[in-house]
């Protein structure tokens, strides 16, 4: 069989594992991990009314995976009585930040200007990182929907990374590391981070040597919040399509390996 | 920039935040010099007659969401939003979810027992995809602290490692840059 | 918190006096190592993946198909590793114009796009063919992370090149664009600072930069000395690196055996 026949059979068997799996309404039961659980134990730390600013450092592709995480961060975040500051330095990021924030917001009774804000896009995350540990205000004149930040009472007397109680970027790419590299390094203000599951191992020793202050991936990251919140939500209801293609993969692997190895022992 | 760093002088820190101005000024600029790009090519392109379709494709596009934008604005519930919601982010979603394909046939071709470091992977990434399965405690739960204790120590040490070699690369390349020595970015490579 | 008002005179922050004192000392070594004459004249180890690269373009050139080169998504031009990989963007365009092969270059980021263009323009005016030079092969496709992607694997399926230069930051469409390229059949030379993508691009590629090896190229392919010279003075940053973790762990544990306060000057 050729390379290209055999591929386009994996491809098939992966897209009928996946259909069937989201079809089936199984919820698998996950252990939460150390790393889930630092997260909520961090955010359960804070004291109620500090100011959080959520960073959403991701477009719209990463949505299916990084939107039940987000949520279920915005969700406790909100549960705990903290107030959050959005901005976006991904230009996709800021509509799906602002739907999510608005959304959870919402579902909380919590109101704009007072529990939390949007402040909107800016280019060139490095720059806008060095602008916030100087001035808020200096880089957003207004929020997102051109109110002057003087006349938002959530915002009085918070003008710079100084004030804000940790950073909360939600990413799918290096963005986290910018955050580490300028806000966390240079102006000391703790970093927390939602990422898709491809970038958790990169983060790792960050995580490990402090620099970032906690961290959750994935959507097996979100399936663990959410039983932690006991909320039945997006992440759970993937486990088991994330777990089938798992098993998928490894009868890949064993596959190939046997075919290889049978090759080699016929050539001897 | 540098020393800067070092500094709360009031001076400097004007310096600062005139640089990180021009920076974002630059940045979005360069937004512009890359639409401008992307039309020009493609419109050239389409009067030579080559890819005529993909190109009107990427013009349409390309010229779409600003007339929307400014014809209906970018509220909610805006034409815009709805391409946004409904076009763009499901053809992203769908290039991502691409990967999960690509992934199964790399691993079908990748992970052979072909030497003894290759067995090595091969081994650790079943156990890694063995920990990631959650179908409940008990049998399965020792994967998962296997898969930790490899996520922790080796591919950690071994992800710092490389980390550390990045940076020392990172620097002495920008050291380079900066004293002049490295001028090939520039078009001038002697 | 009330942000302050009183504004800092002093010239120096005396707690990041260590930060200072350990960049110079670091920018020291790099300058006097690179003024070395004896560590100028110094050789770098083979280095396969550069190697092949003479190889990759006359492949291309006897299969008459095209060479593509691309920097990834991850990086802007500031990035060192973006600069690393105009290194060997020069030498793969000056081996393009001596074997009359077309070389196609797709970014994402219109700044990188103008820079090439004057890189490349360079590479075919020194190898003595001006007249081969193409800028629309050099040009922007998308800013979007999968917009990119879909951008270049339709190029790479549509024009099949014969080798492909994976060299830059790169995130999650490293995979997509290594797997389409195996598809077409090319050879592939990659490289990246990513430590997730350098995984899948080792499984994926003929040839992976791991590490270092990539910000090596310039001194490697110029075979310029003062270029030579950083390179070793990397070597000489890493045994110093080296002894400073094996001194701290040894103190680091003793301390703990015997039970003693220390001072933990490994940590600023």
């Amino acid at each position: 069989m050729t390379d290209l026949r055999i591929r386009r059979w994996i491809f098939l068997g992966l897209a009928v594992i996946v259909v069937l799996t989201m079809l089936v309404p199984v919820t698998t039961k996950v252990t939460v991990s150390p790393y889930t659980q630092r997260m909520y134990d961090y955010i359960d730390s804070l004291p109620a009314h500090s100011v959080v600013m959520v960073s959403f450092d991701h477009d719209a592709s990463s949505q299916p995976e990084i939107r039940p995480l987000s949520l279920c961060l915005l969700r406790h975040a909100f549960s705990r009585g903290l107030k959050m500051a959005g901005v976006s330095f991904q230009s996709e990021g800021t509509v799906i930040g602002y739907r999510m924030i608005e959304q959870t917001a919402k579902e909380f009774g919590r109101e704009y200007g007072v529990d939390y804000v949007y402040l909107g896009f800016r280019p060139q995350l490095q720059a806008a990182i060095l602008q916030l540990g100087e001035s808020i205000r200096g880089l957003y004149a207004q929020d997102y929907f051109g109110t002057p930040l003087d006349s938002i009472p959530m915002l009085v007397g918070i003008d710079s990374l100084a004030q804000i109680a940790v950073v909360l970027s939600i990413a799918d790419a290096n963005n986290t590391t910018h955050w580490m590299e300028y806000g966390k390094a240079r102006f000391n203000v703790p970093i927390i981070a939602g990422v898709t599951a491809s970038m958790v191992t990169s983060y790792d020793p960050y995580l490990s040597s402090g620099q970032l202050s906690a961290m959750v991936g994935g959507l097996r990251g979100a399936a663990e919040y959410e039983r932690l919140l006991n909320r039945h939500g997006a992440g759970q209801r993937g486990m088991l399509a994330q777990s089938a293609t798992h098993l998928y993969l490894i009868a890949l692997i064993l596959t190939g390996n046997f075919i290889f190895l049978r090759a080699r022992r016929g050539k001897k | 920039m540098f020393l800067q760093y070092f500094s709360p002088h009031p001076l400097a820190r004007a310096v600062n935040r005139g640089m990180l101005d021009y920076w974002q000024i630059l940045s979005a600029i360069a937004l512009v010099v890359g639409v401008v790009g992307v039309a020009r090519t493609n419109l050239m392109g389409l009067i030579a007659g080559k890819d005529r379709i993909n190109r009107l494709t990427v013009l349409a596009g390309v010229m779409a969401m600003p007339i929307l934008a400014w014809l209906w604005g970018t509220t909610a519930g805006s034409p815009f939003v709805w391409m946004f919601e409904y076009v763009q982010m499901p053809m992203q979603a769908t290039v991502f979810a691409l990967l999960a394909f690509f992934v199964a046939s790399a691993s079908f071709r990748g992970f052979r027992a072909r030497n003894a470091q290759a067995t090595v992977l091969l081994v650790s990434a079943t156990i890694i995809l063995m920990s990631r399965l959650s179908f409940g405690e008990g049998f399965l739960s020792q994967f998962q602290w296997i898969g930790d204790w490899m996520r922790d120590n080796p591919s950690m040490a071994a992800r710092r490692a490389i980390l550390i070699g990045i940076g020392l690369g990172s620097l002495t390349t920008s050291l380079r840059v900066l004293l002049g020595v490295e001028r090939t970015w520039l078009g001038g490579s002697k | 918190m009330i942000a302050s008002t009183i504004a800092d005179s002093r010239w120096l922050d005396m707690a990041k006096l260590p930060e200072l004192v350990g960049s110079v000392v670091v920018i020291a070594i790099v300058f006097l190592a690179t003024m070395n004459r004896s560590i100028q004249s110094a050789k770098l180890r083979k280095i396969n993946g550069l190697e092949a690269i003479e190889d990759a373009v006359g492949r291309a050139t006897e299969m008459a198909r095209p060479v593509l080169f691309t920097p990834g998504w991850g990086g802007d031009i500031q990035r060192p590793t973006t600069i690393a990989s105009m290194n060997i963007l020069t030498k793969v365009a000056s081996l393009s114009a001596q074997y009359d092969c077309t070389l196609l270059y797709p970014t994402h980021d219109p700044v990188i796009m103008t820079v090439a263009q004057e890189v490349v323009r360079e590479a075919y005016t020194d190898s003595g063919y001006p007249d081969r030079y193409r800028a629309d092969n050099i040009n922007y496709v998308s800013s979007s992370q999968f917009g990119y992607a879909a951008a270049v694997d339709g190029i790479i399926s549509r024009q099949k090149p014969a080798s492909i230069f994976l060299l830059g930051t790169f995130e999650a469409e490293s995979l997509i664009l290594a797997e389409t390229g195996n598809t077409v059949g090319a050879i592939q030379i990659a490289g990246t600072d990513s430590t997730i993508q350098l995984a899948f691009f080792i499984v994926a590629c003929d040839y992976t930069l791991i590490g270092e090896e990539l910000f090596a190229a310039s001194g490697y392919l110029s075979g310029n000395p003062s270029i030579v010279a950083s390179v070793k003075a990397q070597d000489i940053l890493k045994v110093v690196i080296a002894v400073i973790l094996v001194a701290a762990t040894i103190w680091a544990t003793t301390a703990r055996i015997l039970d003693i306060e220390t001072v933990q000057w490994w940590k600023f």
